[in-house]
């Protein structure tokens, strides 16, 4: 290790970073996954840390073409920090030995706080406008997600400004921030269940000539309004949680479901 | 209603661009919500692409991309579903229906690519170790303009070329069949909150959704506006708890389960 050089990224640079870090699964394939793309977003940044050091520059490009597999909007905050210490020229064991130990923690913040929190909500919100016919539904997804389009900026900033340092507030913050994170999403989905899941019984059931029973409207509506939902997405629950059941699997046994009781008249 | 020569076209762009969109995971706008809105204005018909948005939005709310696993395709979901309802005169509930078997076949597509890729490596491996930015750079990007390629392909396939077809199969198909596609776009969505709930849910958790749930089955809103309101509440509540006792924060979370 060398004592630190003098910066030789500029702020623009970090912010193009933070764009060009879309392309992070531009080659994505089952070998290495996001590596390739993980390479190419850093690679100007790479050229200019390693301006006429050919040598460092191969290395480099080789290490950082090792398997990585992260989140595709928080990534900036990895590139930025580790960046920070290929510029101040630190051994590549060291960088190599943090970025696989981060990649994994940050892609599983990523998918708690934006796929299994804010896209149910932002999904929702919009979809309960878009089934109305109000164009305003796709317009507040569009924005929502344009804004956090615009966050890989700040975010790749942060992690470059923090270096190392950014490691200890990474792991600090991550559980209160994920835990919260969950409740929240945990508590729309259960909203989304009784507003989107619809099971319509149109059986019904004669009790005597002139006396018919409807299931749904003097059945169930009575009794617990959607608990026929409730209980079907449980029941997918249970199948994927402790079943395994793949996915695919399930749609079309609800497909298959769904036509037999269409056929046979009770939905 | 036929498509037009000039709207297939159309359609195969956005599909190109929201396909490469879906590729990265950039700006969102491949999702359900906003390819079939785009679609329904292509076609000329936008409240139809709203109505199959938010409808093929919420059947695909929780089938994502996350941790790898490929879904089947939200793109050609979103698309199909809305093409096929302007068609044919069926109801998106039950176009939603005849739209999958498009995106299983995309989400296939994608699979074989995710495999094959893996040969781009092997130049990646000689250029990065040659310092050769300009070829690694070409090599990695080829990958994602195959993709696009394919999007626009399919998608020209499926709605311009194929639209005949489908005609004939839905005026085919008995009241039955069409009234259980329309059972299934009901049911659909819980496949989706499933697959939430199978990476978020763990017991201490049961409490919110049934929160969740109560609050949107009594108080009917137009939106689930304020149950994500009361979520960021209790969320709160929570946060502030954990941080003035650290530790309750210890037994928090793992997702080595579901991601």
């Amino acid at each position: 290790m060398t004592e630190s050089k003098t910066k030789v990224l500029t702020k623009k640079d970090i912010t193009d970073l933070g764009i060009r870090n879309v392309l992070l699964q531009s080659s994505f394939n089952y070998e290495r996954m996001q590596a390739g793309g993980w390479t190419l977003s850093m690679l100007p940044a790479l050229k200019k840390i390693y301006k006429d050091d050919k040598e460092g520059l191969s290395a480099a490009m080789t290490d950082n073409t090792e398997f990585i597999n992260t989140h595709p909007v928080l990534v900036g905050f990895l590139m930025g920090m580790l960046l920070s210490l290929e510029e101040n020229n630190e051994d590549r064991g060291l960088i190599r030995g943090l970025k696989i130990a981060l990649f994994g923690p940050l892609a599983g913040i990523g998918d708690a706080i934006l796929w299994f929190t804010l896209l149910p909500i932002v999904a929702g919100i919009s979809a309960s406008f878009a089934s109305q016919g109000n164009v305003l539904g796709p317009i507040i997804f569009f924005v929502v997600y344009l804004a956090l389009f615009i966050a890989r900026i700040p975010i790749t900033r942060l992690g470059y400004n923090l270096g190392t340092k950014a490691i200890g507030s990474l792991q600090e913050r991550s559980q209160a921030i994920s835990k919260s994170a969950t409740i929240l999403g945990v508590t729309v989905v259960g909203g989304l269940i009784a507003s989107f899941v619809s099971i319509d019984v149109i059986a019904e059931i004669a009790i005597s000539a002139n006396n018919v029973v409807s299931i749904q409207s003097d059945f169930f509506d009575k009794i617990f309004p959607n608990i026929l939902p409730f209980g079907y997405t449980m029941g997918m629950y249970y199948l994927l949680k402790n079943k395994k059941v793949n996915p695919t699997v399930l749609i079309l046994i609800t497909f298959g479901l769904a036509i037999l009781l269409s056929l046979l008249g009770i939905l | 209603m036929d498509i037009s020569l000039g709207q297939g076209i159309l359609l195969s762009l956005m599909a190109v661009i929201v396909g490469i969109d879906f590729w990265l995971e950039g700006l969102f706008i491949f999702r359900p919500i906003i390819v079939s809105t785009l679609t329904g204005l292509i076609l000329g018909d936008l409240k139809l692409g709203l109505l199959a948005g938010g409808l093929t939005e919420l059947a695909f709310a929780g089938l994502t991309p996350a941790g790898g696993t490929q879904p089947p395709n939200p793109v050609l979901a979103g698309i199909m579903t809305t093409v096929i309802a302007y068609t044919t005169k069926t109801a998106p509930e039950t176009s939603i229906g005849l739209a999958l078997p498009f995106s299983f076949l995309m989400q296939y597509i994608l699979l074989f690519y995710y495999s094959t890729f893996s040969l781009f490596m092997v130049k990646s491996d000689k250029y990065a170790a040659e310092g050769d930015t300009k070829a690694f750079t070409r090599i990695n990007l080829i990958p994602m303009f195959i993709v696009a390629i394919t999007y626009g392909i399919v998608v020209f396939l499926s709605t311009y070329v194929a639209q005949d077809a489908m005609r004939a199969l839905v005026n085919s198909m008995p009241e039955w069949l069409t009234h259980g596609f329309e059972v299934a776009g009901g049911l659909l969505p819980a496949v989706g909150f499933g697959m939430l709930l199978k990476v978020m849910l763990k017991k201490q958790y049961i409490p919110y959704l049934l929160i969740g749930f109560l609050f949107a089955s009594f108080i009917q809103y137009s939106n689930l506006l304020p149950v994500a309101l009361i979520g960021t509440a209790i969320a709160l509540i929570d946060y502030f708890n954990s941080k003035s006792s650290p530790a309750v924060q210890k037994g928090g979370d793992d997702y080595s389960d579901g991601i």
